[in-house]
């Protein structure tokens, strides 16, 4: 069966017929367009974050009162290392700092940079450290929207911190984080974990709370519950509950807008269908005179299946190219703010390109499917036009 | 069940079957506006309008069961993704357990575009005559597809809307391992008869079909179905996941493993549905499909080719069988 | 080879508007016979040549072309049969308007099987005897009565069918264009086909190569 011809004549009627299916392919393109900046920005933002969550510990326990986390003590530490498979124990100091004439917060994150773990982590996350000259004053590294604000607030290189005894702190704005971290550092400081105690007013026997990691996954329940019966008024936060709730999150606000999606959809499928039966005398006319010269219905149902084809191929891949360059080349201005805006200090993120052939499946799912059931009626319609018709 | 349903995928995928659902059901109030009405031999306007309502009955099911047969991989995609979300599972196979929807939802899929195909089959048939002498059957059938069909949907909400994310599933090693024992081969198998029925079944399939024995082909290639999928999760699934105690139907249907599950499942159950389907054209409707069953065997050669390539290679790699 | 037995077709049937186009017609045509159906509009030529082509079926009755029963076939088949042995020429060309005249002559032979360029040489052939070769490429609708007319005949020829059916053909052309269509008529005539002819043009009405004429009024016929 040569199909060859058909090709052939498909392509001529489709190019001499454009105007018919500019509209649709117009708006196929713009919805195809949102929809996939969405997904590919709340797929991208899942990726890095789920990858910066790879790497942290599996468990951080801190302590209780009142349902509220409060100091830890420092010597907990031992009594965790204590507890057979567990490794890599490190007390951490980290808070939010109250910009107090505005409402506005930094994440102050302390590191010990004598230990050596963390000091290589800090080094490959802010590549050309100099640790020493870091370390011969009081400085601190801070992100890109801290940078923004102190500048705009007058801060050019050191900034006053004011301490919970009432006196000041001059610490010195060493370097900037690098913005590729910008969708979790943009509000951070890390500084020496010394300075961060000072900051707070912790003691030094105590600690914001402890991470450790537990190898083994079949010990992770049992874990938990030795150290409930270590100290009654412990917390204990998993990595992998953490993880669910980023996925969630991500589903969640994703799973939002396609709901939107949704009632757009029914809008669309409607106007197709309209628009498609709209064209109805014109084209009844050509299609009967097609029956007339010989063509099935069969035949016109597939000319018709085709077209429709046609347009849905290349209304998906104009939509999901734009959506690309508009996410991953642009950073998409605008949509990116629906999912970091309420976030502390305005930030700008460089979207990671994540393209999974499962997302465009779903995307292209999504549009053809509704797309072709509301033509295939009308299609149907004017596919069983009798040929007689082209004899009025 | 709210996080399952807001997944992504979930949300296309139940959307999708909805709209197609929706259109099954105009088919099926057409259809049985033709079952009341339909009469050949008279020459009314009715009847004409009754002949170009087939027309739309028909590309219903076509257009409906092309999109079924991209959207049963695409289940099986969304399945695996929720693995992340349920604790405990890490492929589809503790996800379709995740409640007692999830196993007869997926056997129900498989049967509804066996039989979907096979309505198509007798309807090109049946436009080749010139009298539409199938008709009424054609029109019956699709009715028992249809009921089937409202059957997969209600499954379909049914099981979506009952996956609990709190509460763990068991993981494929212990719903097919032998670890737990209660799970081995059907009929005292072991391995080695498994694969002496495996192959010999095969040969059978194409004895039969080749020398046109509608009836013993048909039966032979339910039984290559049935041993097939034991084969491949019992001892061919080994060899794709280089483990002699991972046993699992949907692991290898991730991208570890170069998604070869997806053409290893392809491959089977169209071939077999394409054998079935000539053997059924051929008994009953007196249709030599020859070239349907030259593509038939072709397919299951290269299925039974896939497998036995994963055990060759492995052994030429490491020497040695798992 | 056409058999026309006790043929009705009723319009509206079933409803006040009923109308009954043709009644209990029976005609006979024979293999490279030329036929003219000469009457008014409205007396049902229209209708018998649509229900020969298979273009409508008739509410009752048969017709037989070349021993096969046309009367009750289902579409594929009705187009099948359309599409190899039926070349129609309307009285409004009905032609695609906006494909060009080497696009309307393929267009009937698209679904045949054969391959792009056997199309396009059977076009080109066909075009040639319908003198309307140079105009292949021409826009249907930048052309005149009479070029949209040879473009017609050679659409209704390209494949070659044994039987060539004209509805009112010269109805919109000058005296001219009319003769010269009655020429292609004649020399289709003289390679043995089978012409039927629906007009009330006198000029047909004294032709050599007619060898029947057939008056029908209200739907019935009233003298041969």
């Amino acid at each position: 069966m040569n199909s060859n011809a058909f090709l052939h004549f498909l392509t001529l009627l489709l190019f001499k017929q454009k105007g018919k299916h500019i509209g649709a392919v117009l708006i196929s393109v713009i919805i195809i367009f949102l929809l996939s900046s969405v997904l590919f920005i709340s797929s991208s933002l899942q990726h890095t974050l789920l990858g910066t969550l790879e790497s942290q510990s599996d468990f951080t326990v801190s302590r209780v009162q009142a349902g509220k986390s409060i100091n830890t003590p420092l010597e907990w530490v031992d009594k965790v290392l204590e507890i057979n498979g567990i490794s890599k124990v490190a007390p951490r100091v980290y808070g939010r700092y109250f910009f107090a004439p505005r409402e506005e917060s930094f994440l102050v994150v302390g590191v010990d940079l004598f230990d050596e773990q963390s000091s290589k982590e800090l080094q490959s996350l802010v590549k050309d450290l100099d640790l020493k000259s870091f370390l011969s004053t009081e400085s601190m590294l801070v992100g890109e929207g801290v940078k923004t604000f102190l500048t705009e607030h007058y801060y050019k290189e050191y900034f006053s911190f004011k301490t919970p005894d009432g006196k000041f702190k001059k610490v010195k704005m060493f370097q900037t984080l690098p913005s590729q971290t910008n969708l979790i550092a943009n509000d951070m400081i890390i500084m020496p974990i010394e300075l961060a105690r000072e900051i707070f007013g912790l003691g030094e026997d105590e600690v914001t709370d402890i991470t450790f990691n537990v190898p083994n996954d079949a010990e992770w329940d049992n874990i938990i519950a030795k150290l409930h019966l270590l100290f009654y008024d412990v917390r204990v936060v998993e990595k992998r509950e953490i993880k669910k709730a980023y996925e969630n999150l991500y589903n969640y606000k994703g799973g939002l807008f396609l709901i939107l999606y949704l009632v757009t959809m029914i809008t669309f499928m409607l106007i197709l269908y309209q628009r498609y039966s709209m064209v109805y005398s014109t084209e009844r006319k050509e299609i009967g005179i097609l029956r007339a010269v010989g063509w099935s219905i069969k035949d016109i149902l597939k000319l018709k299946f085709y077209e429709t084809a046609v347009v849905v191929l290349v209304s998906f891949v104009l939509g999901v190219v734009l959506a690309y360059l508009y996410v991953f080349i642009w950073d998409a201005p605008l949509l990116s703010q629906i999912f970091l805006g309420g976030a502390n200090l305005p930030n700008h993120v460089e979207f990671v390109p994540v393209l999974e052939f499962g997302l465009l499946g779903s995307i292209f799912l999504f549009y053809a499917i509704p797309f072709l059931a509301a033509v295939l009626i009308p299609a149907w319609k004017i596919a069983v036009t009798p040929p007689k018709e082209a004899m009025l | 069940m709210n996080e399952i349903l807001l997944s992504n995928e979930v949300i296309v995928y139940l959307l999708s079957e909805t709209v197609l659902y929706i259109l099954l059901f105009i088919a099926f109030l057409s259809t049985l506006g033709l079952l009341k009405r339909w009469n050949f031999d008279v020459f009314t306007t009715e009847q004409f309008a009754l002949e170009n309502r087939s027309y739309l009955v028909m590309t219903i099911i076509f257009f409906v069961m092309l999109l079924k047969v991209v959207l049963l991989p695409y289940f099986v995609y969304t399945i695996d993704n929720l693995s992340n979300l349920i604790p405990g599972a890490m492929c589809g196979a503790g996800v379709i357990k995740a409640n007692e929807y999830g196993n007869p939802l997926l056997s129900l899929k498989i049967i509804i575009l066996f039989l979907s195909g096979l309505w198509l089959s007798m309807n090109s048939i049946d436009l080749k005559a010139k009298s539409y002498p199938y008709l009424k059957l054609k029109s019956w059938f699709f009715v028992l597809i249809f009921l089937l069909f409202s059957a997969e949907f209600l499954l379909d909400i049914l099981y979506f809307t009952h996956i609990e994310t709190t509460n763990p599933v068991s993981c494929c090693s212990v719903i097919f391992g032998q670890t737990g024992g209660a799970n081995g081969l059907p009929f005292g198998l072991d391995i080695s008869k498994l694969l002496i029925l495996f192959y010999l079944l095969f040969a059978l399939v194409i004895l039969t079909t080749v020398s046109e024995m509608a009836v013993m082909s048909i039966i032979a290639s339910l039984l290559f179905g049935v041993i097939a999928y034991y084969s491949v999760v019992y001892f061919f699934g080994t060899y794709i996941y280089e483990l002699p105690t991972h046993l699992c139907p949907f692991c290898m249907l991730q991208d570890h493993y170069f998604y070869v599950g997806y053409l290893l499942w392809g491959l089977l159950l169209l071939g077999l549905f394409l054998t079935i389907d000539a053997a059924i054209m051929q008994s009953f409707f007196k249709q030599p499909a020859k070239s349907l069953k030259r593509i038939s065997l072709l397919l299951l050669s290269l299925f039974v080719l896939l497998c036995s390539a994963y055990v060759a290679v492995y052994y030429f790699k490491n020497g040695v069988f798992l | 080879m056409i058999s026309v037995e006790n043929v009705s077709k009723i319009f509206n049937e079933g409803t006040p508007q009923a109308f009954e186009a043709l009644k209990s017609i029976d005609l006979e045509v024979s293999q490279g016979e030329t036929m003219i159906l000469s009457g008014v509009s409205g007396s049902g030529k229209s209708t018998l040549l649509s229900l020969i082509a298979a273009l409508d079926k008739p509410s009752s009755g048969k017709i037989v072309v070349e021993g096969e029963l046309i009367s009750k076939l289902p579409d594929l088949h009705a187009s099948a049969y359309r599409a190899k042995s039926i070349g129609f020429i309307f009285q409004h060309f009905n032609l695609l308007e906006s494909l060009s005249v080497e696009e309307n002559v393929i267009a009937p032979l698209i679904n045949s099987g054969l391959d792009i360029k056997t199309i396009k040489d059977k076009a080109a052939k066909s075009m040639k005897s319908a003198a309307i070769s140079h105009k292949a490429s021409q826009q249907v609708k930048e052309l005149s009565g009479g070029e949209k007319q040879r473009c017609a005949i050679a659409r209704a020829l390209v494949h070659e069918p044994e039987l060539i059916i004209c509805d009112e053909p010269t109805a919109n052309l000058d005296k001219a264009n009319s003769l010269k269509f009655i020429e292609i008529l004649q020399s289709l005539h003289e390679r043995g086909k089978t012409i039927i002819v629906a007009t009330h043009d006198p000029l047909f009405e004294t032709l050599s190569f007619v060898s029947k004429v057939v008056h029908m009024e209200d739907g019935v016929i009233s003298s041969e």
